[in-house]
């Protein structure tokens, strides 16, 4: 039974247009082997070492429906995400953003993590992605050797349906510096989104989750993930890698959104008195984000008044900046029915689709994908 | 006047035990905690989650910060997808017990309409055609609106065959069917 959309939204599906787009569809490996098989000689002994995440979920980290029949891991079996997810909720195009316990920019060898990067890449674009053509893929890169990560998007980014360059949350050091731009150079280029993404808060090498330090509990940990995002978008607007590459388009998922109209108004305001600090911004920062910054969906702001969501969408500028995800198949996602509050059509039109399609230069028809 | 459905032997569900069925179109939940028996919506009031297939747990409370009780083990469900925990016992949620609700429903353990049906759950499942005793049950089928139904439909014995056999089985409550009023 295909649920398109919540009662009352007739804005889907119309003539020629799209349904939804789904930001966030974590995809994974029933067992390591289907990577490791990609992995060079030197290395396939050793499997997959990469930090794990110590913070504890009482209830877990999948929907708990989702595990296969025979017990497999939600998310590791292709064919379900295609009837549990596409064709249930008429989802044109999911964006694959791959396991979370992947944490590459927790890895400390540079050339391991770009070696479980090529790895992942290739099994991607050989494995998933041609199950479906509505999968969308996200290829990842070491980010601490940010030119053996221009290599990969250059390598792997002229596959049609890879659509995005995957970057963690976590960092050594901020995404503004220099040190990443040939990421940025390569995925401008190569015409593909980079997006933020939780993996390495925390883990490994990377820094504590907070600037106050390590959190005791998941829930700490998890509520403060648009705080690493904050850290990361301010060194990206003031170090001027939106004026270095202005097609560059940037998409933060699964940071939440409620903290972007916060952000704007301070930084836009600290800009008309510190702007010779960083006198190659061209405009107010906010206005950077608006052209080329996405904020997804998920998980969905629930305020304690429902109409105080309407304020937030007009003060995100909700129609040109947020992007409806799901984060399939985990706990914290949202229904692509249910998860969104009421909006009005045109808004929702641009959150389900309208604004995806911009991010990642999508056509109507996964078959004009070229 | 509400609809009674027979959900399935009260010797299959024993403490601890849940099933999940879908009562011409409505999936419910039915708990047995310490041998009574509850029935929810099986429908988060969240995002519409299949609630009653989350896992059954206990409450953790505290005195103090720092400090753990764990209690009632197994009177809690938890919302298979963002985790909200209800009493079984109550459909309440624990974080908001006075507004965020899953909806119950009466049990009770009856004598069977149809003896049958207290042999074995499978054939009566099957026979029955609309009680479904597996726990695969998922929010596509948490349909809010109840099918319209026959008297017949509505009692059980339409599918039961001709001429129910009412005579070859004696029932007495305790070998009874676990019975949720709608």
């Amino acid at each position: 039974m295909a649920e398109r959309a919540h009662p009352g939204f007739d804005g889907a599906g119309a003539d020629g247009e799209l349904t939804l787009i789904d930001a966030d569809v974590h995809q994974r490996w029933a067992d390591e082997s289907e990577i490791v098989q990609y992995l060079p000689e030197r290395y396939r002994d050793d499997g997959l070492v990469l930090p794990t995440l110590l913070y504890r979920n009482p209830g877990g980290y999948f929907k708990d429906d989702e595990f296969t029949d025979d017990g497999r891991t939600p998310g590791s079996d292709l064919e379900k995400i295609v009837d549990d997810h596409l064709d249930r909720y008429g989802i044109d195009y999911a964006m694959f953003t791959g396991n979370s316990w992947l944490n590459l920019g927790a890895v400390p060898n540079r050339d391991y993590a770009g070696a479980v990067a090529e790895a992942y890449n290739r099994w991607l674009i050989e494995e998933c992605l041609s199950v479906d053509e509505r999968f969308l893929g996200s290829i990842f890169v070491p980010v601490r050797d940010p030119e053996r990560g221009a290599e990969l998007i250059r390598e792997y980014g002229e596959f049609p349906q890879v659509r995005q360059v995957m970057l963690p949350g976590g960092s050594e050091v901020p995404y503004g510096r220099p040190q990443y731009w040939p990421i940025y150079d390569a995925a401008q280029e190569q015409n593909l989104a980079v997006a933020v993404h939780p993996f390495s808060e925390g883990h490994g090498v990377s820094n504590p989750p907070t600037g106050a330090g390590h959190p005791n509990n998941y829930i700490e940990w998890h509520t403060l993930l648009g705080t690493i995002f904050m850290g990361q978008l301010a060194s990206m607007i003031t170090e001027g890698v939106f004026v270095e590459y202005p097609e560059l388009r940037v998409s933060f998922i699964e940071g939440g959104y409620g903290w972007v109209p916060h952000f704007m108004w301070r930084m836009d305001k600290n800009w008309k008195g510190l702007r010779s600090q960083v006198p190659w911004l061209e405009k107010p920062p906010s206005e950077y984000i608006r052209e080329q910054v996405w904020f997804a969906s998920q998980p969905v702001e629930e305020p304690e008044r429902p109409e105080h969501h309407s304020h937030l969408m007009e003060m995100v500028h909700a129609e040109e900046t947020l992007i409806f995800a799901s984060d399939y198949p985990h706990w914290d996602g949202d229904s692509p029915v249910w998860g969104l509050p009421p909006m009005d059509d045109d808004l929702e039109r641009a959150v389900r689709y309208e604004n995806a399609q911009r991010l990642w230069d999508l056509p109507a028809d996964p078959g004009d994908l070229a | 006047m509400k609809t009674r459905f027979e959900v399935c032997p009260a010797a299959d569900l024993g403490p601890g035990e849940r099933t999940i069925a879908d009562l011409d179109g409505l999936s419910v939940g039915v708990f047995n905690v310490d041998g009574d028996y509850h029935a929810l919506k099986n429908d988060c009031p969240h995002q519409r989650a299949p609630l009653c297939e989350g896992s059954l747990t206990g409450l953790t409370t505290a005195d103090s910060p720092g400090e753990f009780e764990y209690e009632r083990d197994g009177e809690i469900v938890r919302c298979p997808w963002h985790g909200w925990e209800f009493e079984v016992t109550t459909g309440e949620s624990v974080f908001n017990p006075h507004r965020v609700k899953a909806k119950t429903f009466e049990t009770s353990v009856e004598d069977s309409d149809d003896p049958e049906t207290v042999e074995t759950s499978e054939p009566a499942s099957a026979k029955a055609g609309r009680l479904d005793f597996s726990t695969g049950t998922t929010a596509d089928d948490a349909d809010t609106e109840e099918k319209a139904t026959t008297e017949d439909d509505r009692y059980g014995v339409a599918l039961a065959g001709e001429e129910p056999p009412v005579d070859t089985y004696d029932v007495d409550v305790e070998e009874g069917v676990v019975v949720v009023y709608l």
